[in-house]
């Protein structure tokens, strides 16, 4: 499974948002998701995939930008 | 400020309460003599059982799973209770939202999110990042603030046990000035976790109790009384000045005409008869009442050993022969002590009990303490028809005294 297929499903189970009624490439904060929630939304995918975001990332708020960077992370890790 | 000129009206109320979340049941219950108590297991083994009584509260109705981000369960109380007395008072709208406050009265905060944040970080050393706008004291406040969209002063008194009869009084003292038309008032607390109940057990507040027995485990005013019962839940009432109710046809359960406080001074947590009678002898006189006017008192008769008999010797004080005129219970022996929103909890009951002519019994007093000689509301079911004015008191660690006067309208 995709990290932005995980994400999505981590976001309906979260906040039970409907993929298909967010738009992957556009930022969450412009899609009703305020920044307290993003920042919970943050800290559950670094306990769910294992990582730690980079706070020089921390610009990243769109999910298809999160799970890019999240295989980045990962790949990383891996290497 | 004097009396019966500047008398405030009560004119909605809302609860989430152990006994419900619709407050005429909630006083039928209670009136019934329906203790809501419960007995709840320790979280791990080498934790005690405790007396409580929850709120059986559904956030859903209230909140989105996305609005529900950093919200602790005392805001969610808060606003769901809120929002309901503002509902009952068939208030939205009614007001300019400038000139609308809410005051919210709240001891322990967001406790849970207190604990969850240590049990994260020492497992693992994360620490949830809404930690602090959950936990913050003065939550419930801006969350009651933002989703009634009161944008006038939104402020917190977190005066322990009694917090929220503190928020009603300076509720009403700002509608007295003119600072605001309408006033959202009341309180909200959540304290049943684990660290919470373990805290209260240590400080030896908490009723002892027989396996099966919990729900008569709080005996306010017994001989054989033993603590109180945790409670949660949020209340709410709303406040205008009688001219504002009245012109905008507004139905009025009843007057807060009076509203005193006081400081001990003496004793972080040990009461004392002198500190309460002056709250009570302030609050009769911005009332312009004497003690013998008064019908019913909605004691703060936490069933503790001393609490109960320093209140009794406070009300003798200050009642003399009439003592036996004036009809006593404390309802926390069938909701608990709900600390930061008792006071609120209490004077919603008091309201009501103005209102249908009823008084709700002091419960599991069967052999009364003689050294609390008071005439107690021994049975359910009582009524009082002539009954005019009440009060309703609230004694908090820290020494301060809050007490509320309401009059039938």
């Amino acid at each position: 499974m995709s990290s932005l297929k995980k994400l999505q499903d981590l976001l309906h189970e979260k906040y039970s948002i409907d993929p298909a009624t967010l738009d992957p490439d556009a930022s969450m904060l412009e899609q009703g998701i305020d920044s307290l929630a993003l920042a919970e939304f943050l800290f559950d995918i670094e306990d769910r995939f294992g990582i730690e975001f980079p706070d020089a990332r921390a610009d990243v708020n769109s999910l298809s930008g999160l799970a890019r960077l999240i295989d980045e992370i990962k790949a990383a890790q891996t290497a | 400020m004097g009396g019966l000129a500047n008398v405030i009206a009560v004119t909605g109320i809302g609860v989430i309460s152990p006994h419900g979340d619709d407050h005429e049941a909630m006083f039928a219950a209670l009136m019934r003599g329906e203790s809501a108590i419960h007995e709840l297991a320790g979280d791990s083994p080498n934790a005690r059982p405790a007396p409580v009584a929850t709120a059986a509260f559904d956030p859903a109705p209230w909140f989105t799973p996305l609005q529900l981000a950093g919200v602790d369960r005392v805001s969610q109380l808060a606003v769901a209770a809120a929002q309901k007395a503002l509902t009952d008072a068939n208030a939205e709208n009614a007001c300019d939202a400038r000139r609308i406050g809410v005051y919210v009265g709240c001891g322990m905060g967001g406790c849970a999110a207190v604990e969850t944040a240590y049990v994260f970080g020492l497992r693992n050393g994360r620490v949830p990042p809404l930690s602090v706008p959950a936990s913050m004291p003065n939550a419930p406040a801006a969350h009651v603030a933002m989703r009634v969209k009161a944008t006038g002063p939104v402020l917190t008194y977190s005066v322990a046990c009694a917090s929220s009869a503190v928020a009603i009084g300076e509720a009403a003292k700002a509608i007295r000035c003119g600072e605001v038309d309408m006033a959202i008032a009341g309180g909200s607390e959540a304290p049943i976790a684990p660290g919470s109940i373990r805290a209260w057990q240590a400080m030896q507040t908490l009723a002892l109790f027989e396996p099966g027995n919990a729900a008569s485990s709080c005996r306010p005013f017994a001989i054989e009384r033993t603590g109180f019962a945790l409670g949660e839940g949020a209340a709410f009432l709303i406040l205008e000045s009688s001219a504002h109710a009245r012109a905008r046809g507004a139905r009025r359960y009843a007057e807060l005409s009076g509203y005193g406080l006081s400081c001990d001074a003496t004793h972080l947590t040990k009461p004392d008869a002198t500190g309460q009678q002056a709250a009570i002898r302030n609050a009769l006189a911005q009332a312009g009442l004497q003690p013998q006017d008064i019908g019913y008192c909605n004691a703060h008769g936490t069933a503790t050993r001393i609490g109960d008999v320093v209140e009794s010797e406070a009300l003798g004080a200050l009642w003399g022969k009439d003592i036996d005129r004036l009809r006593v219970s404390s309802t926390k022996s069938m909701h608990g002590h709900l600390i930061g929103a008792a006071g609120a909890l209490e004077a919603a009951i008091t309201v009501l009990a103005l209102h249908r002519s009823q008084l709700p019994p002091n419960a599991n007093c069967d052999n009364a303490d003689p050294a609390c000689r008071l005439n107690l509301v021994r049975n359910a079911g009582e009524s009082a028809p002539g009954l005019g004015a009440a009060i309703s008191s609230s004694f908090a660690f820290g020494g301060s005294n809050a007490v509320l006067v309401f009059q039938r309208t």
